[in-house]
């Protein structure tokens, strides 16, 4: 039963558009700056733009096999629970998608506390995933999802590629699951204990083999936390991912003020929140610019700025993520604000905004040195 | 739970260091009970991204007041200390379980150590309301930062013990417990872990040492209450309140857990920040 997904299917042919090139626009705007081929909202300025109603800006997002969200404005896995914690305080069907807490084949305790603290802009967490399990993770919540329009991306995380590929088969086909994100920051403790996501080929190994196991649209998330990110990025497209969500957290360490001890009970944390924006930024930019696949962007997003900035370094959508800590109206906000931005700007659709801060040519890689260049 | 701007209407500091803040909260104040929470976020967005959790202090339904009891220990609540009246800060809540208290209680026993007065302080109105009988145990490191007896109601008896014996009491707020443990019929508590954790042993076992009787027909015969449940912690001797550091507050991002016997972390902003003692494993299972 695959109820929700046929729902939202237009075709599956979209996957194999490229977001940024081509972005459709409906007949009729009569618009002298929409003829050509990419449309960027630098160069229109000759012609001010007429404002469009916020309500008929095109904010739907592509994904691949058939996986189309209402808006590209996501919350991040971890920071939105199950979906149903904020209860009223958020309206979900409001939001492009939700990536539910990381889940795993068996049941997780977790970390040692404390597990979370608050860091210069930006807060650690090292919660080790803790989860009931895809058993009862799907039992207790797949019900609720299937009744949502918002797609709900399962968030998978695992120790060994067995784990990942059976947790992906129990996900596959049950109502309420729109797709799978893969949480590769895991290590992989058939061999050695070394990241999947620190490693092409052990990333691409991970993310094939869940290709084989699952027809579910596959996202799979990249870690910062690497020299070069460009060829992670392409190995895993090529293994079959049909988009990419970038950035999982930063590693980190908090000091107990005044005991001079680690702080977190696992002395590693991931950092997050708008400290690592510059980060995220610079690691879309590359990972856009090497492969085809859609990229969602992930970090520090506290407002509409920084949905511009992520759009314009080629990522199709966001992920809010600590924000939502602060502030939980933030996402669906968000999701206003972009449709006013674009109707301000003369736009019927958001994807203009993608991708302007690209090069003609492929940049420079940053693991070739930031302030000294030979 | 739901978002409210609060203004402030009162903010001054009771002791060095402690502050107490009333914040005009209608919404809050009329829906709240004791031992719950609210989430409020430091207005300074140069670099605080979390919220704050306060334990409610007071709450008044008929003026909409509520009150926030705190220690400046970093830059959010410095900043709190800040704040002019008339100014507004936005708050999420209210959070968390509340205490459960039996309707055939009529001796409470309160224990409070430290700020851990700002998570029963409420309790004491809401028992008086009812009409029990309550005693609060304070405890605090030295007679300077005891808890003013005056921003208690009358009917509540006082008792005071200080780490360094400044004033009442010379030792730990635990060593009054074992005086009022038969008098009691229920005892909160909330405070520093191993005062919690001092408490919940002191506990253990007190129906059997004491012979307490099961009174009533329905206490504790038959219908096994799931472990967790309301009905479960209003049977429970004793109740803690526990702190952790907290995320969301609302029970998404898994910050602020306490292992429970069951073995499965229990959070403190859903499950809690009330627990019955008999469900935190207090010889840390990690």
């Amino acid at each position: 039963m695959k109820a929700k997904r046929r729902a939202v299917t237009a075709s599956s042919r979209v996957a194999e558009q490229k977001y940024p090139t081509s972005p459709k626009r409906p007949s009729g705007t009569g618009r002298g700056n929409s003829t050509g081929a990419t449309i960027r909202p630098s160069s229109g300025r000759a012609d001010p733009p007429m404002p469009v109603r916020a309500g008929a800006v095109d904010l739907s997002v592509q994904l691949g096999r058939g996986l189309v969200l209402p808006n590209p404005i996501l919350v991040a896995s971890g920071t939105f629970g199950y979906g149903i914690e904020y209860g009223e305080v958020v309206d979900v069907d409001r939001l492009g998608g939700i990536c539910c807490k990381g889940t795993t084949l068996k049941a997780r305790v977790g970390n040692p506390t404390p597990r979370v603290t608050e860091t210069p802009a930006g807060m650690l967490n090292s919660i080790g995933l803790q989860n009931p399990g895809v058993d009862a993770v799907i039992a207790r919540y797949a019900e609720t999802w299937a009744t949502w329009i918002v797609p709900v991306l399962v968030n998978v995380a695992g120790e060994s590629v067995r784990d990942y590929v059976e947790v992906a088969r129990r996900l596959d086909g049950v109502p309420g699951v729109a797709g799978i994100e893969l949480n590769i920051s895991c290590p992989n403790v058939g061999a050695g204990g070394l990241q999947f996501a620190i490693d092409a080929g052990a990333a691409a190994e991970v993310t094939a083999a869940v290709r084989r196991a699952t027809d579910l649209p596959l996202l799979v998330k990249l870690s910062p936390n690497v020299a070069d990110i460009r060829p992670i990025a392409r190995a895993i497209a090529d293994a079959g991912a049909d988009a990419l969500t970038a950035i999982n957290t930063l590693s980190g360490i908090a000091i107990a003020p005044g005991r001079g001890r680690p702080l977190l009970g696992n002395i590693y944390g991931g950092l997050s929140g708008p400290a690592v924006k510059p980060v995220a930024l610079r690691v879309v930019y590359e990972a856009a610019q090497s492969v085809t696949i859609p990229v969602i962007a992930i970090g520090g997003v506290m407002e509409l700025a920084d949905v511009l900035d992520f759009l314009a370094v080629g990522a199709v959508a966001v992920q809010v993520g600590t924000a939502i800590f602060a502030d939980p109206t933030l996402p669906v906000r968000l999701v206003d604000e972009l449709a006013a931005e674009c109707g301000r700007r003369g736009l019927t659709s958001y994807r203009p905004l993608i991708g302007t801060a690209l090069p003609k040519k492929p940049a420079q890689p940053s693991s070739k040195g930031v302030e000294y260049r030979p | 739970m739901r978002l409210a701007a609060a203004e402030l209407v009162e903010s001054r500091e009771i002791l060095p260091g402690q502050w107490l803040q009333a914040y005009h909260a209608p919404d809050v104040a009329s829906g709240s009970r004791a031992g719950q929470f609210i989430h409020v976020r430091p207005g300074d967005f140069s670099g605080m991204i979390l919220r704050r959790p306060f334990s409610l202090n007071t709450a008044d339904s008929a003026t909409g007041i509520i009150t926030i009891h705190f220690r400046v220990i970093g830059r959010g609540t410095e900043w709190f200390t800040r704040l002019r009246q008339g100014d507004k800060i936005d708050l999420l809540g209210p959070l968390g379980r509340p205490f459960e208290v039996d309707p055939r209680s009529r001796h409470l026993l309160l224990v409070a150590g430290g700020l851990g007065i700002a998570g029963v302080r409420m309790l004491v109105d809401e028992a008086i309301r009812d009409g029990r009988q309550v005693t609060l145990l304070f405890g605090a490191a030295s007679a300077r930062e005891v808890y003013p007896s005056n921003l208690l109601p009358d009917e509540v008896e006082y008792i005071v013990a200080t780490d360094d014996g400044s004033l009442g009491h010379h030792g730990y707020v635990t060593d009054l417990v074992i005086e009022y443990e038969a008098w009691a019929d229920q005892a909160f508590a909330c405070g520093p872990a191993p005062m919690l954790a001092a408490t919940a042993r002191l506990a253990t076992g007190r129906r059997e040492r004491l012979g307490v009787a099961k009174l009533g027909r329905k206490r504790g015969a038959g219908k096994v209450d799931p472990v967790g449940s309301p009905a479960a912690r209003r049977k429970a001797f004793l109740q803690v309140s526990m702190e952790q550091n907290m995320g969301c507050a609302v029970g998404a991002c898994l910050g602020c857990v306490v292992m429970s016997t069951s073995g499965v972390p229990q959070r403190v902003c859903r499950e809690g920040p009330v627990f019955a003692a008999e469900e935190i494993a207090w010889e840390n299972a990690w």
